[in-house]
């Protein structure tokens, strides 16, 4: 479904990214993770079409992100780390606004969005102004417009950060749910939050994939073994310093 | 064509409840108001049409509140991180740039019909025959021109926004861009070509408006306009399309 080829990526003449080859199917949800700077936000850039590869290719179902853009970004869904909203919109004035900027069809827009408070559990704020909201109920926001039009792809940076622990959960569940119909690429440090709903692990690291694991394969403490170990490997250590 | 409405809606409504946007208009009602009341004193006697007047007080001042309005359309997307979500919409950068242009516009509208309140206020009360009605056709076509003007100035405000986070920097440089370098390049036309100051008695931008007010229609002055707001739409959706590529 989402295949990612041989792409590589520079900020000017800092390599970020270098040689990322993967693939993900549908209903598999993939936690991305890896030390701060090791580009994790700048592959989800990549895979949401807001930067451009400089080598190497992106498809989704056969879709070139470089080739149809348009419609490559009709079949994402995507929440950014930082999660803006516009403070001055309610929730349901914001969500009809991103469902109408996707695309969707005008007698569908009132179904998505309550569709979309429904997955968010957002019903009891939706006449609330977003400034007023707080980081959790922001958090839901968002994760509810990413997944506002069924999207095929959902991509979600630092998902879980600065939520509390049934937020959290309340999170697994609603990526567990949109993982029947879409794959799903989530990235953070709280692998051990993750690991209660991702299917595969994939660690970055200076900007190259240095494992990937399929939870079922592994043991859960293993598996948090094994990835400690490979980020805080000294080579790696000794990398990051230089 | 759906999500220029879309991002227009949203952009004027965004206009609605922003201190950017309120307290400019007013601003620029009183400064134009104040210039409206001296153009006709000064020109007490002359043949100067109300029309004429009323364009000439508003032409001025129109970079200024076109800098002011459009100085956030992009520079606040960018600071707050919403162009990302924006840009990861299935949307055009020529969409996303012309919906934001096209707000800018509207608020452009409807405070140049607030400053025909003041001719409509002040006509009644100025006593005489001698100070005929203007027509509905020389009204508009001062509208028009001042409208050409802004489009201009608000292209380019809108292009220059996208360069930056700060919305005060864009402010200053739209200002620069659409007033301090039309009077530099003016300056400069008359300091290097001194023929030229006989056969122009006034700043080019405002010989427009006179023109248009009294008229005097030219195809050449409607390209101009047309053509160098294009050209910075076009340039903006372009350097949004870079951001693309640099990050």
């Amino acid at each position: 479904m989402l295949d990612v080829a041989h792409i590589s990526f520079a900020y000017s003449t800092r390599p970020i990214l270098k040689d990322i080859t993967f693939d993900v199917a549908p209903g598999e949800i993939v936690a991305l993770t890896g030390p701060n700077g090791a580009g994790k936000t700048t592959l989800l850039k990549l895979l949401a079409c807001l930067l451009m590869q400089d080598v190497g290719t992106v498809r989704l179902h056969g879709i070139d992100t470089l080739q149809r853009p348009i419609k490559y970004r009709r079949t994402i869904g995507y929440l950014s780390a930082h999660n803006p909203l516009y403070n001055d919109m309610t929730v349901e004035e914001y969500l009809t606004y991103r469902v109408r900027l996707k695309g969707e069809r005008t007698m569908r827009v009132r179904r998505r969005v309550n569709e979309a408070l429904s997955v968010g559990d957002l019903a009891d704020v939706r006449d609330t102004r977003i400034g007023l909201l707080s980081h959790g109920y922001r958090k839901r926001v968002g994760l509810a417009d990413a997944l506002s039009t069924f999207p095929k792809l959902l991509l979600l940076d630092d998902l879980l950060a600065g939520l509390d622990r049934p937020q959290r959960a309340a999170c697994g569940a609603a990526l567990s749910a949109a993982s029947l119909r879409a794959a799903v690429i989530a990235t953070g440090h709280e692998l051990d939050e993750m690991l209660n709903w991702c299917t595969r692990v994939m660690v970055l690291n200076h900007g190259r994939i240095v494992a990937m694991f399929r939870t079922s394969d592994f043991d859960r403490a293993e598996l948090l073994e094994r990835i400690d170990t490979l980020l805080t490997a000294p080579d790696d250590a000794q990398e990051v310093s230089a | 064509m759906k999500a220029i409405r879309v991002i227009w809606l949203r952009e004027v409504r965004a206009f609605r409840g922003t201190f950017s946007c309120g307290v400019p208009m007013v601003a620029f009602l009183v400064v134009y108001g104040w210039t409206f009341v001296m153009m006709l004193r000064n020109n007490e006697g002359s043949v100067l049409q109300i029309q004429s007047v009323w364009g000439l007080s508003v032409a001025p001042w129109l970079p200024i509140l076109c800098a002011v309005l459009t100085m956030r359309l992009f520079a606040e997307e960018r600071a707050t991180g919403m162009i990302d979500l924006l840009m990861s919409a299935p949307i055009r950068e020529r969409d996303l740039v012309l919906g934001k242009f096209f707000s800018a516009i509207t608020a452009v509208i409807v405070t140049l019909g607030l400053s025909l309140l003041v001719p409509a206020l002040l006509l009644p009360a100025l006593s005489g025959p001698q100070l005929a009605r203007p027509s509905t056709a020389a009204i508009a076509a001062t509208a028009f021109i001042l409208l050409l003007q802004a489009s201009t100035w608000c292209a380019a405000g809108t292009m220059i926004s996208v360069l930056f986070r700060n919305q005060a920097a864009a402010a200053v440089s739209s200002l620069v861009v659409c007033s301090a370098l039309p009077i530099a390049v003016y300056a400069a036309i008359l300091a290097w070509l001194p023929g030229v100051r006989t056969s122009v008695a006034w700043m080019p931008l405002l010989m427009h408006v006179h023109d248009f007010s009294t008229g005097l229609f030219t195809t050449s002055v409607i390209v101009l306009y047309v053509a160098t707001a294009l050209f910075f739409l076009f340039a903006c959706s372009k350097l949004l399309a870079l951001l693309r590529l640099r990050g």
